[in-house]
C-alpha cells in the first residue's frame, strides 16, 4: 500500500497542532532580533526587574533581558536538534543498510557495536566528558549523535533486511543492478517516512538532553540555553521571579518537547496501520 | 531419377529461381512449400520445360539435361514421362471439347493407337480416378471441381509418366472432396517420382516423405517431412508452420513479419530474420547438412538460446530441483507447466541468478553462466508473478520503465526516455506526461503489469522469463498481454520460458511445453503433442483436470489424488436436511 506518512501528517489533528506549536517556536528562533530590543548578553545594571515595556519578561539576578535569553535559547535548542537529528539520523542510516546489504564480518561488527554503545548511560559519560574536555555545543552535539544512532541503525538495518526480500528489489537485480544503486534506487526512498520519524525522535531526545545536561551545568557558561535559566531560576523560587524567569521558560521547553512528540506520535500512527484508531479521527 | 544442379530461371530482369539443388530418387515423393511467390511453380514449370524466361543450370532425367535436348525431343517426354496436374482446374480444361477427347488426346499424341482402343483406354483410366464412365462424355462445365481435378489427374497418368507434379491440387476443394482426393494422390504418386508443390503443411504430411521449403526462389531447408513439421529447424519453416492452421494446432496463429523481398544480398530471408547476424546480409548461405537435415543458414538453422544442464538445487534439506535440464531456442515459447510447489518459479530465480544452483550449468547462447554481469541481463528479463510487488511503489511511470535503461547506462537521458516511451507504446500503454508521472496504485493491475512488461522489455533482451505473467489478472487483460507477448515475440524474435500452472492457457501460447513434478521434468515435446498424448501418468491427470475444469465435469477418482483431498474427506452425512448444516472434517 502506498502510504505518504508526509501527507498524512497535515491531516491529523495532532500533528497540527504540533507543527503550530514549533512553528511558534522556529519563528521565535528566526526573528529573535526583531522581536526584542534588547542584547541576550547585555547587562542592565538592575536586577530582578519586573516586566515592563523596555523588558518584557523583566531581568534576571545578572540584571540580563530574559525575554531576549528566551528567544535566543530557542535558537540554541534548534540547532542542537537539527544537527543532531541530521548528523545521528545519517549515521543510522549509512551504518545499518551498509550492513543489512554487505552482511557477513562488516555487519556483525557493527551490530555489536551498537550494542555496546546502547548499554552504555549517556548522562554519566556526557560528564565524564565534560571533565575532560571543554564542554561547546559542538562536542555536545556531536556527543549527542555518537548515542543516538545505534538505535536508529538497529530499526534501519532490519527494515532494510525485510525490503531486500522485496520483489521489486528482485527486480532491480534482473536488470543488473549493483548494491549502491539498489541501496539508492529502491531502499533509502523506501525508508525516507521511517527515517523522518526517527529524526523528529532524535531531535526531541536532542533537545531534551541539551536543556537537562546545560541545567546539570554540564555545558558551555557563554551559551544561551533553556536549561541553565531554569536552573538559575530555580535558586530564587522564594522572589516572585520565578512567574516571569522560570514560567516561560520551562513553558517553551514544553512547547518543542511536545511539538516533537505529537509530530513524531502522528508519524508512528501513520507508518503503522494497527496504531491507526478510526477513520474519522484521520479524516477530521 | 530427377537430379536438378544450380537451375536458375528468370523472366528478362527478375530472377524467380536463383540456385536450386535438388535430388529424387525412383519413388521418391517430395512437398515443395514456401509463401507464394516463393517460385514453388515456376520450379514446376521448369522442369516441365514450360517457362518462357531463361533457364540455366541443369535438370537431369535419367542421365539427360533437359535444359540441352531439342524441343522434339522435349515434346516426347513431356506427357509421356513428365506430366503435370495443374493448379487451376478451370483453366486446364478445354471448354468446348468433351472429357474423353481431352484425355484421348494426351494419349494419342505418344501412341499411335487406333480410336477403340483409346476409348477402352480412357474409360479404364477414368475408373482408376474414380469417375463413372458417363462423365466421360460431359464438357467441363458439367463436372463439379472435385470431378474436374480428377479428370486432370486421369489427363496426367494417361501415359503412366515417371515424374508427376502436382500444383496446389486440392487448393479449390472442400475438406470431404479433398479427403477423396487425397486417397487417390497417395495411391497415384507411390510408384513414381512425385512433386507436390502446395501451402497446406497436412497434405504435404499425408503425400510425401520428403519436403523442401523454398524462400525467394532458393531452398532454404529439406527434411522429412513428418520431423520437418514437428521440429521445424530453419526459422522461415517455423514461421510457415506457425501459420497453417492445423486441427491439431493448439497455438494461436502467427504470420512471419514483413514481406518477401526478391533481390536481396546475402541470405534472402535476412531481413524478417529474428536471429539473422552481420553475415546473414552479406553471404548467402549453402545448403548444408546439420543432423540428418539440410539447412541453408549461416546459424545452422533456429539457434539454442537457453540450454539448462542437469540443474540441482536445494534448500536446505529439502531439494527443490533434481536434474533439470531444458533447451529453449530462440523465437518460441515453452511452456513450464506444473502445480505450485513444483520448483517451476525456483527454476526461473536460478536462472536470473536471484538463487544460486547446487549443480548444473546454464548455458546462454552457447556460453556458460557463471558471472551474471550487465551483459545477461541485457539479454535476459523477467516478468515477476504479482505486478503490485514487482514495481516500486515510490516509482512513477517513467522512472520504473526506465531504471532498466538507466542501470545499465543505456544512451543520454533523452535516448532512454524515447526508448522508455517506445516500450510503452508496445504494451499499448499511453506515453503522455500525465500517464508518465503516475504512480502505481493510481493504475490498475493490468496495467501495473503491462508497465512491468514494458520494463522488462525496455532492453530488448532475446530471452523473456514470465512467471505467472497474468496470474493477478481478469481474463481479459489477460488475453491482452498475451497477445501483446504474442506479438513481440512475432516481431523481435524473443524467446519466452512461459511460467504457469494453467495447462490451458500454455495450449494457447506455447509451442513447446515441459512438465514440472516435484523438481523434475518429467515430459517435454510439442504442446500439441503433449496435450493429445501425454505419456507420463502425471501429464495425464494434469490434461484431464484442465479438460474436466473447462468442461465444467468432475474429475474421476485417482491415485494420485491432491493432498489436501486425501487428508479431510467431508462425510456426506454431516449435512442432514432441516439441521444447520455442519462441515465436518474428519483427519484421516
Amino acid at each position: 500500500m502506498h502510504i505518504n506518512p508526509m501527507r498524512e501528517l497535515f491531516f491529523d489533528p495532532l500533528a497540527r497542532i504540533g507543527l503550530v506549536m514549533l512553528a511558534a517556536i522556529f519563528l521565535m528562533a528566526a526573528f529573535a532580533p526583531l522581536l526584542c530590543a534588547n542584547s541576550p548578553d547585555d547587562y542592565t545594571g538592575q536586577i530582578f526587574m519586573r516586566p515592563s515595556s523596555g523588558h518584557l519578561l523583566g531581568t534576571d539576578s545578572m540584571g540580563q533581558d530574559i525575554w531576549s535569553r528566551l528567544l535566543y535559547g530557542a535558537r540554541t535548542s534548534l540547532a542542537v536538534a537539527v544537527a543532531v537529528a541530521v548528523l545521528s539520523a545519517s549515521l543510522s542510516v549509512f551504518i545499518g543498510a551498509t550492513s543489512a546489504l554487505m552482511g557477513g564480518l562488516y555487519e556483525t561488527f557493527w551490530m555489536r557495536v551498537v550494542d555496546a554503545l546502547t548499554s552504555i548511560p549517556t548522562i554519566i559519560v556526557m560528564i565524564l566528558v565534560a571533565a575532560y574536555l571543554r564542554p561547546s555545543l559542538m562536542l555536545l552535539i556531536l556527543l549527542l549523535s555518537a548515542f543516538f544512532w545505534p538505535g536508529g541503525a538497529r530499526i534501519v538495518r532490519s527494515q532494510s533486511l525485510s525490503l531486500i526480500e522485496r520483489m521489486h528489489i528482485s527486480a532491480a537485480l534482473t536488470f543488473g543492478s549493483g548494491r549502491r544503486q539498489i541501496l539508492a534506487n529502491h531502499i533509502l526512498p523506501d525508508l525516507s517516512p521511517i527515517v523522518f520519524a526517527m529524526m523528529i525522535q532524535d531531535a526531541r531526545r536532542a533537545v531534551f538532553m541539551e536543556a537537562g545536561l546545560a541545567f546539570l551545568g554540564v555545558s558551555d557558561p557563554t551559551m544561551i540555553s533553556w536549561g541553565k535559566m531554569m536552573h538559575q531560576a530555580l535558586a530564587f523560587t522564594y522572589l516572585d521571579v520565578w512567574q516571569w524567569w522560570l514560567l516561560p521558560t520551562g513553558l517553551a521547553l514544553s512547547l518543542t518537547l511536545m511539538g516533537l512528540s505529537f509530530i513524531g506520535f502522528s508519524l508512528e500512527t501513520a507508518m503503522n496501520p494497527r496504531l491507526k484508531g478510526n477513520l474519522l479521527r484521520r479524516e477530521g | 531419377m530427377l537430379k536438378i544442379i544450380g537451375l536458375k530461371t528468370s523472366f528478362g530482369e527478375t530472377e524467380i529461381l536463383r540456385g536450386i539443388d535438388l535430388e529424387l530418387d525412383e519413388r521418391e515423393s517430395i512437398a515443395l512449400v514456401g509463401e507464394s511467390g516463393a517460385g514453388k511453380t515456376t520450379l514446376g514449370l521448369s522442369i516441365m520445360g514450360l517457362v518462357s524466361g531463361s533457364v540455366s543450370g541443369e535438370i537431369l532425367f535419367n542421365g539427360r539435361n533437359l535444359l540441352k535436348i531439342s524441343e522434339d525431343d522435349f515434346r516426347n517426354l513431356r506427357g509421356k514421362e513428365l506430366a503435370m496436374v495443374f493448379q487451376n482446374t478451370e483453366d486446364a480444361l478445354d471448354p468446348v471439347c468433351r472429357i474423353d477427347d481431352q484425355i484421348a488426346e494426351a494419349i494419342l499424341v505418344h501412341h499411335g493407337q487406333s480410336r477403340k482402343n483409346i476409348k477402352a483406354a480412357v474409360l479404364k483410366l477414368l475408373m482408376s480416378v474414380g469417375l463413372n464412365e458417363n462423365k466421360a462424355l460431359a464438357y467441363p462445365h458439367q463436372l463439379s471441381g472435385g470431378e474436374r481435378q480428377r479428370v486432370l489427374i486421369a489427363m496426367a497418368l494417361a501415359n503412366d509418366p515417371d515424374v508427376l507434379i502436382l500444383d496446389e491440387p486440392t487448393a479449390s476443394l472442400d475438406a470431404l472432396t479433398k479427403a477423396d482426393i487425397l486417397k487417390l494422390f497417395r495411391s497415384v504418386i507411390n510408384c513414381r517420382i512425385s512433386l507436390v508443390i502446395t501451402h497446406d503443411i497436412s497434405m504435404a504430411r499425408a503425400l510425401t516423405q520428403k519436403m523442401a521449403v523454398l524462400y525467394a526462389g532458393r531452398i532454404v531447408e529439406i527434411g522429412r517431412t513428418e520431423e520437418m513439421v514437428t521440429n521445424p529447424r530453419h526459422p522461415y519453416t517455423r514461421g510457415l508452420i506457425r501459420s497453417y492452421p492445423g486441427m491439431t494446432t493448439t497455438r494461436d496463429l502467427q504470420g512471419i513479419p514483413g514481406r518477401m523481398a526478391q533481390g536481396l544480398d546475402g541470405c534472402p530471408f535476412h531481413e524478417r530474420c529474428t536471429q539473422a547476424i552481420e553475415i546473414c546480409n552479406c553471404l548467402v548461405p549453402q545448403l548444408r547438412e546439420i543432423d540428418e537435415r539440410l539447412i541453408a543458414c549461416h546459424r545452422g538453422g533456429i539457434v539454442p538460446l537457453l540450454e539448462i544442464r542437469n540443474l540441482g538445487m536445494s534448500f536446505d534439506s529439502c531439494s527443490v530441483l533434481r536434474g533439470v535440464s531444458l533447451t529453449l531456442f530462440e523465437g518460441e515459447t515453452l511452456a513450464l507447466v506444473g502445480e505450485s510447489g513444483s520448483g517451476k518459479t525456483t527454476l526461473s530465480k536460478i536462472i536470473m541468478g536471484l538463487f544460486e544452483q547446487d549443480s548444473g550449468e546454464i548455458l546462454l547462447e552457447g556460453q556458460n553462466v557463471n558471472k551474471r554481469d550487465a551483459s545477461f541481463y541485457r539479454r535476459v528479463q523477467m516478468i515477476f508473478q504479482n505486478p503490485k510487488e514487482s514495481v516500486s511503489h515510490r516509482m512513477n511511470v517513467l522512472d520504473t520503465v526506465m531504471e532498466p535503461l538507466n542501470v545499465q547506462k543505456m544512451g543520454s537521458k533523452e535516448e532512454r526516455q524515447r526508448a522508455a516511451k517506445e516500450a510503452l507504446r508496445h504494451v499499448e500503454l499511453s506515453n503522455d506526461s500525465d500517464f508518465l508521472k503516475k504512480y502505481p496504485h493510481q493504475l490498475s493491475g493490468g496495467e501495473v503489469q503491462r508497465v512491468a512488461i514494458a520494463r522488462a522489455l525496455a532492453l530488448s533482451p532475446k530471452l523473456l522469463i514470465a512467471d505467472e505473467p497474468t496470474s493477478a489478472l481478469d481474463p481479459s487483460v489477460q488475453a491482452k498481454i498475451l497477445k501483446l507477448l504474442m506479438n513481440l515475440q512475432e516481431k523481435m524474435g524473443l524467446a519466452i520460458l512461459f511460467v504457469t500452472h494453467d495447462i490451458a492457457l500454455a495450449r494457447k501460447v506455447s509451442d513447446r511445453m515441459a512438465v514440472m513434478l516435484k523438481g523434475q521434468i518429467v515430459e517435454t515435446g510439442a504442446t500439441n503433442e503433449v496435450l493429445s498424448h501425454p505419456q507420463h501418468p502425471y501429464t495425464r491427470r494434469l490434461v484431464e483436470c484442465a479438460a474436466a475444469a473447462s468442461l465444467g465435469m468432475e474429475t474421476g477418482e485417482s491415485q494420485e489424488e491432491s493432498m489436501a483431498a486425501n487428508n479431510f474427506k467431508i462425510k456426506a452425512e454431516d449435512f442432514i436436511i432441516g439441521k444447520r448444516p455442519i462441515l465436518k472434517i474428519e483427519d484421516y
